[in-house]
Order: C-alpha cells, then sequence, then structure tokens
C-alpha cells in the first residue's frame, strides 16, 4: 500500500502512508487507539476507499472496491470481534455465504469437507459438526481464521488484534498458525497493542501516529524501548493538571488475593479515601474484569476483598451499591442509561432513599427529588434547564456528567469509573477531571480504568498497572512518563526478553 | 484524542413533549373518532345505556389489563392472566359457595390464589430466568388445570348477593359499583407507578435491565413482586367476572389474556421493550376494544368474525408500535 491518503469530514484519518509487507513474513501494524490502524485496514478489505493512494499486490496494482473484491484478490482479515454464528455448527459457519451447492441446494458433504481441509490446513482439531455456541473462545477465534482461509488464494492474511482474549497457550498456538502461514508465503499483518508479542513474531513492523507513518523497522533493530517511543512520540503535557492533593484517608476498599476465573491472580491493593486511583492494562489483561469484581458484576471471584469497610466479595451490584461503591461502565448507553427517563430520574435513580418520604414509606417527594437533584447537577456542572428532558437528548459529555451526578447523589464511598471519558469532547473532559478530583477531595476513593495514557498520568495520584491478569508495577503519576507507563503495560523493560513463550506460560 | 459522537443538535423539549402529546392524544383521538363513527351508524351505540354497558363488559378484562400493564412495563409478558381470572374466580366462588366461607374470606382466598401464580411466574423468570413469553405459556396451564380441577368439571352458581350487587348497586351517573372500582384500582395504579419508588424502579428496570442492575436496584424482588402484583389484579378481576356473570364455570375468560395484551398494546405500550408507557392509557385501549366489541354485536356480527377482528387489531397495535419505534430510535 503506497501513500494512502483517507479524508473524512473535518478529518484527514490517513496521511500518506505507506505499507509495505513482503510474501512470507509476518509484519506487525503498531500504533495507539486513534493513529489510523483500523482505517488502513478497512481500506485493505474494502470497507472505505482511500481518497489517495494506491495498492499493490505481488507487484500488481489493484483495486479494491469491495470486500468481495478483497477476497478475490486474496486479502483475509480476522477481526477482533468475531462473527460467527453460535447456532449453526463449525461446517456451515466456515461455509457461509459461499456454500457448495448444486440447483438451490446445499451439498452438505462438501460443506463439511471443506471446513475439515480448512480445520486441517492451519493444524487444528476442531470437530466441524460442533456447534459454534459450544466452543471456547479460543477456538472459535481458530474456526475463524479457517473460515477466513477457505478464499481461493490467500495472499495478504489480517490479524487485528487476534490475542486479547487468548490465554497464553492459545496466544502460542495462534503464532504457529501465523508462523505456518508465513512459511506457505503468506504476507501476514499483525496488529497488536502488545509488543512483546510483536518483537517475537514480527520479521518488520509500521508505526502509526497520529495517521502517519512514522517508522519502518526491521526485526534486528527493534526494540521494547523503542516501538514505545515511536508509538508516542514526543509529547509533553497530560491531559489534566491536578490542583489538589491531599492526604489519603483510611482505606475504602482493599483487595488480597483477589482471583477472577483462571487468568487473574493474587492481585492485592487498595484504595484510600481522598486518592484516585488508575489500574491500567493492555486491551484483556484483566483491569476491566478486577474493576467490575469490586461493583460485584463478575463471576468466579475468589480471595478477600473489603468494600467501604464491609468485608466479602459482593455477590451483586446492589450489595456493593448498599456498601459504597458505584460504577459508571465504559458503555454508558449499554450499561449506564435509561434512555426513556428523564434526567433528573436518571440521576435519582441510585439513591431513591433519599428522596423517598420516609424509609417505610417509600413515596417520592418531587420537591425534594428537584432540589437534591438541581444540586449535584450544578455541583456537575449540568444546566438546570436540561433535568427535564429525556437523558438522550444530551450531549455524550452531560450524560457522562449525569451519570456521575447519580453518585454524588447517593454519596458513595467508592466509585470505579471504566474510561471515564470515552466518546466525550475535550471540554466535557476537562469538566469529568475536574468533578472526579473534587469527589475524591470530598472524601471518596476513586478508581479509574483507562486506556488514555496521558489521562491515567494526568488524574490519578497512583497508576497499578496490570499485566497477565497481575498487578505488576506501581507508578507515581507525577513523575513517570508516558513512555515508561506504557512499557510497564507490555510487562517492563526488566524481565525476560522473551517472557511470552516461557514454558511457564505454555503450561 | 475522543470524538463525540452523539449528535450535537439537543431536541428541544417542547418537540419532545409535543410527541408525547401526539402519541397520548393519538389514542385519544382514536376512541373519539372509533365513537362517532360508531354513533353515526348504528343509532343505540350512543345511548346512555349502551354507553354504560360498554363499561361493564370491559371491566374485567380492563382490571386484569393494569396487571398486565405492568407486567409489560418491567419488560415482561403475562400470558397467564386469563387462566388466572378463571382460577381465581374458581377459588372465590369455591369458598363461598360450596365451603360456606364468608365472602370476605373467598375474595380474599381468590385474590391470594392468582397472587400465588403471579409469584409462581416472577419466580420463573426473575429468579430461574425462563423467558416470560415461555415461563407464563406453563403458568397458564397450570392456573387453568388447578381451576378446572377444583370445578371439578361442572360450574358453580354463586349466590351470594354481595357479587350480585356489584352490578345492581349505582354510585355515580347510574354506573354500577364494579364499574367504579374498575376506575378506582386504575387511579390507585396510576398514582403509585408515579410517585412510589416501587413504580418508578419498574420503569428503570423495563427501560434497561442490565442498567438497573449496575445502579443498585434490587431488580430481581422487584420483578417478582410486580408479576405478584399482576397476579393479585387478575385475582381481583376474577371476583369482579362472578358478578359480572352471577356464575363460575371453565368457559369464563377463555381468551382474556389477548384483550388485556390488546388493550395495553392499544394504549401505547411495547410487548418488544418496557420502561414506556402509562397504566391510565391501559384503560382507554381496554375502552376502544370494548367498543368495537359492542359495535359488533348491535350490527349483527357473529362472534367467530369478532375473535378474527380482533386479532386484526392486535396485530395493527403491534404494527403500529413497530413503526412508531423504528421512527424514534
Amino acid at each position: 500500500m503506497r501513500g494512502i491518503t483517507k479524508r473524512f469530514p473535518g478529518t484527514l484519518a490517513l496521511d500518506g502512508v505507506d505499507l509495505e509487507v513482503a510474501a512470507g513474513a509476518i509484519h506487525g501494524l503498531i500504533g495507539e487507539n486513534g493513529a489510523g490502524k483500523s482505517t488502513l485496514l478497512k481500506i485493505l478489505a474494502g470497507d472505505y476507499r482511500a481518497s489517495e493512494g494506491s495498492i499493490e499486490i505481488a507487484g500488481e496494482p489493484v483495486e479494491i472496491t469491495s470486500p468481495r473484491a478483497a477476497r478475490e484478490h486474496g486479502v483475509g482479515i480476522v477481526y477482533q470481534e468475531l462473527s460467527l454464528l453460535p447456532n449453526l455448527t463449525v461446517a456451515e459457519n466456515i461455509s457461509l455465504g459461499i456454500e457448495p451447492s448444486r440447483g438451490g441446494r446445499i451439498e452438505g458433504q462438501q460443506v463439511r469437507a471443506r471446513a475439515c481441509d480448512a480445520l486441517e490446513g492451519i493444524g487444528v482439531s476442531v470437530g466441524p459438526d460442533r456447534k459454534v455456541s459450544e466452543l471456547s473462545l479460543a477456538e472459535r477465534q481458530l474456526v475463524e481464521i479457517a473460515r477466513v482461509l477457505t478464499i481461493r488464494q490467500p495472499r495478504v492474511i489480517v490479524f487485528d488484534e487476534p490475542t486479547a482474549a487468548l490465554n497464553h497457550h492459545d496466544v502460542v498456538r495462534l503464532f504457529e498458525i501465523m508462523a505456518r502461514l508465513r512459511d506457505s508465503g503468506v504476507a501476514v499483518i499483525f496488529v497488536s497493542h502488545r509488543y512483546r508479542e510483536v518483537l517475537e513474531i514480527c520479521d518488520a513492523s509500521t508505526v502509526l501516529r497520529n495517521g502517519q507513518r512514522v517508522a519502518r523497522v526491521e526485526r534486528g533493530e527493534a526494540s521494547l524501548e523503542r516501538l514505545v517511543e515511536l508509538t508516542l512520540g514526543q509529547r509533553s503535557a497530560t491531559a489534566f493538571a491536578r490542583t489538589w492533593r491531599g492526604e489519603p484517608g483510611e482505606t475504602v476498599v482493599s483487595a488480597h488475593g483477589l482471583a477472577i476465573g483462571s487468568r487473574i491472580r493474587d492481585v492485592q491493593f487498595h484504595v484510600r479515601r481522598g486518592e484516585i486511583v488508575a489500574l491500567c492494562g493492555l486491551l484483556g489483561m484483566g483491569q476491566t474484569e478486577i474493576a467490575r469484581a469490586l461493583i460485584g458484576d463478575a463471576r468466579d471471584v475468589n480471595g478477600s476483598v473489603a468494600v467501604a469497610g464491609r468485608s466479602g466479595i459482593p455477590s451483586s451490584p446492589r450489595r456493593a451499591v448498599v456498601a459504597g461503591a458505584g460504577l459508571i461502565p465504559e458503555d454508558r448507553q449499554l450499561e449506564g442509561l435509561f434512555p426513556d427517563m428523564s434526567v433528573r430520574a436518571n440521576i435519582s435513580i441510585a439513591a431513591l432513599g433519599r428522596i423517598a418520604v420516609s424509609p417505610f414509606l417509600r413515596l417520592i417527594s418531587w420537591r425534594r427529588e428537584r432540589r437534591l437533584v438541581r444540586e449535584v447537577g450544578t455541583r456537575t456542572g449540568i444546566a438546570p434547564r436540561v433535568l427535564p428532558r429525556s437523558v438522550r437528548t444530551l450531549s455524550g459529555g452531560n450524560q457522562q456528567k449525569s451519570l456521575l451526578a447519580r453518585w454524588l447523589l447517593r454519596r458513595c464511598d467508592l466509585l470505579v469509573c471504566l474510561e471515564p471519558t470515552r466518546g466525550v469532547d475535550v471540554g466535557a473532559k476537562l469538566e469529568i477531571y475536574r468533578r472526579l478530583e473534587d469527589l475524591a477531595q470530598s472524601g471518596a476513593g476513586v478508581l479509574i480504568v483507562s486506556t488514555d495514557l496521558s489521562e491515567v498520568l494526568g488524574l490519578s495520584d497512583r497508576v497499578l498497572v496490570v499485566y497477565r491478569g497481575r498487578i505488576s508495577a506501581e507508578l507515581d503519576p507525577r513523575t513517570s512518563s508516558e513512555q515508561e507507563l506504557l512499557l510497564a503495560m507490555q510487562g517492563g523493560i526488566e524481565g525476560e526478553r522473551h517472557g511470552l513463550l516461557e514454558p511457564e506460560a505454555v503450561a | 484524542m475522543a470524538l463525540d459522537l452523539t449528535p450535537a443538535t439537543v431536541a428541544p423539549p417542547l418537540r419532545e413533549r409535543a410527541r408525547d402529546a401526539a402519541e397520548a392524544f393519538g389514542t385519544l383521538a382514536v376512541a373519539g373518532l372509533l365513537l362517532l363513527s360508531f354513533g353515526l351508524t348504528s343509532g343505540p351505540f350512543l345511548d346512555g345505556t349502551n354507553l354504560r354497558n360498554i363499561l361493564v363488559q370491559i371491566t374485567v378484562v380492563g382490571v386484569a389489563a393494569i396487571g398486565e400493564t405492568l407486567v409489560l412495563l418491567i419488560g415482561g409478558l403475562d400470558l397467564s392472566v386469563g387462566a388466572n381470572v378463571l382460577f381465581g374466580s374458581v377459588i372465590a366462588g369455591d369458598l363461598v359457595q360450596r365451603q360456606g366461607a364468608p365472602v370476605w374470606v373467598g375474595i380474599l382466598g381468590g385474590v391470594a390464589a392468582s397472587a400465588g401464580i403471579g409469584l409462581l411466574n416472577g419466580i420463573l423468570t426473575a429468579v430461574i430466568g425462563i423467558e416470560p413469553i415461555l415461563a407464563t405459556l406453563g403458568t397458564f396451564l397450570v392456573a387453568g388445570g388447578l381451576a378446572k380441577i377444583v370445578l371439578h368439571s361442572s360450574w358453580i352458581v354463586v349466590e351470594a348477593p354481595f357479587f350480585a350487587d356489584l352490578v345492581r348497586t349505582h354510585v355515580v351517573w347510574d354506573l354500577p359499583l364494579m364499574v367504579i372500582v374498575m376506575f378506582a384500582l386504575y387511579a390507585i395504579a396510576a398514582v403509585a407507578m408515579r410517585v412510589t419508588t416501587f413504580g418508578r424502579s419498574i420503569y428503570a428496570i423495563g427501560g434497561n435491565p442490565r442498567a438497573a442492575r449496575l445502579a443498585g436496584l434490587a431488580a430481581t424482588r422487584i420483578k417478582i413482586l410486580t408479576f405478584t402484583i399482576a397476579g393479585a389484579f387478575a385475582g381481583i378481576a376474577g371476583c369482579l367476572q362472578i358478578g359480572q356473570l352471577g356464575i363460575v364455570s371453565s368457559g369464563n375468560a377463555v381468551g382474556l389474556e389477548f384483550q388485556a395484551i390488546t388493550a395495553a398494546l392499544i394504549g401505547g405500550l411495547s410487548v418488544s421493550a418496557g420502561g414506556v408507557g402509562r397504566v391510565e392509557r391501559t384503560l382507554l385501549g381496554a375502552w376502544i376494544v370494548g367498543m368495537i366489541t359492542n359495535y359488533q354485536t348491535i350490527r349483527g356480527i357473529p362472534p367467530n368474525y369478532q375473535q378474527a377482528l380482533l386479532g386484526g387489531i392486535l396485530l395493527l397495535a403491534i404494527l403500529a408500535d413497530r413503526l412508531f419505534r423504528t421512527r424514534t430510535t
């Protein structure tokens, strides 16, 4: 791909990007969220058309005008979100849309045979007659790969963040498949935020930043530090300058030996009143699960946890809320807001006890509701005139503020925020940081989970780095740089260089 | 760099309010239009006695539909109401007529029995997690079966004057007591949905169950309670039906669940999503269904045609809901 430029109304998503991948090689494509990786892939997949630039495959210029054209040119993409239909069998999924048929009748035998071939081709033993809904996540991914490989002559195969949801055993298996593809002469593109994995398997890598290619790094000259440096570039200012830092008070949440499922073990940390603590990790490292366990929204949790002085792992969000915790989820439409209710009702919903006439007579005092919601609205920067409106008419920033107001009204002791400023404009972002700081100042503990490095460093008092289901490091945001943080998220510079495929991880 | 993907233009609240009003008055307009056209094409339709008759005819469905409305609001569906109305009336009738219990014991027993079926619905759906349509299909058969077991494949003629008085006693404007009871129940339910934390919680859980759980609402408990209350309304409807018919037989309340659902849907509720709608508008829906049925009877349309037509109206209501929803979201 040469000189690819993509303009969207108002933004330049890609600016003359070159991407050159040799046949029989694995090529890494890295960059921060928003650097342009997915736009580039979509152009290659035929989902978007480039505004400028050209694509050549095996020396011949090609026009990729549609996903179908991409297939015909031998381009296959294994996406991060799997697209299999759970109720069909493995074989049916692999042949979906390209069923061999005679006179409108699907040839079951042929479907099965093709699936067996495809699965064998990548050295996988998944029964073709099993239903996809019975498969593990890793197995589904393998089926997805098999499906992508059914294109007649695969020449370019892209893996878009394939390892985020896999355990280490499955990552190794995936790498074997990628190596096998490489050996058969396919150009493999590996998109990942996990630089250790990139270093492990890629022959060369392209680094994108702000829609531009900043470097192409060959295997010999690549190192963790160099990739981190190239990804981030020179940036000085953090997203937010704290105006207040106080002495932390008593512990509001503590965890000892916390384990969730089989992937998160031995997690130990605490958050005190007046503190903003960030849990930071690459996608799929376990930070979200840890945060959700604290508010009773995770399964298979073990270990000892105390939320707001109440010991025991909360068995449901209600238990956690009663104990004094609150959650601002990363997807506010799905998990936060009541779209058909007013802003006011959205704010007061977690504090119905406060707006009731008495604890025994659960009648809502409208006057008290209006007064209290107006108060927290003022504190979070929500104009009183929007309070009676339906919450879905608000901007992303105001919606996020109303979730913040909800927990202010509840007077929670611990606020857990997942990606607190996702999909929020810059102005509202600053305002949300300010409110979270206020909340800490008023004596609550705040735990944020974020992948926005400058947000994490600017907002928090302590940064806990989660790596492979454990807290691997603690950084002081006042003295750490984004580079150091991203390095720590990659597993740290010390530690074994090829730590990924160490025997312990395979077993 | 984060992009704000939400629409920049904020809809003025006026437009929003206008839409709500249009929705509410839309149903009202349909009711008015039907009243007018039926009145013009059939002389006796607009007669005071006939209009009163319609009110009496919709009382049982109307009261059962209150419960159905609550269940729909919380995002559920109750197919068992019809059988549950019968079950309640059988228990009440059996206690009063065959066991010689006092009337209040009979009514309490009937309502409690129906509430018990509602409780079972709640446990099956909220605790065990069975789809409401399947769980209540099961309890529909259970309640109907239990009712027939208690009936002994016969019927009960209930002689206690209390029940007959429900129709005979006229309170205001010559309206029988049972109609007043229906209005009172609607008033209580409508007010309760607005001023109690329970009502607020029903709207929240129906609107976004996941968010409601994460906001710390006791979603399971509230769902169970809602289904139980819906059962109790079915029981009350059963007792009113004894008053209306004077007899309890297994043919009573057949298909009533569909009339109740139709009334709620015409009133603006949705089967596919909860959280939107008003209890009092279901009364309007029941009134519309009642008018249509009554008009057909006056015009001499045979009952079988009436049933097919009711089905058509139900489909129309679902279709209208679908169209409206896809337009607004």
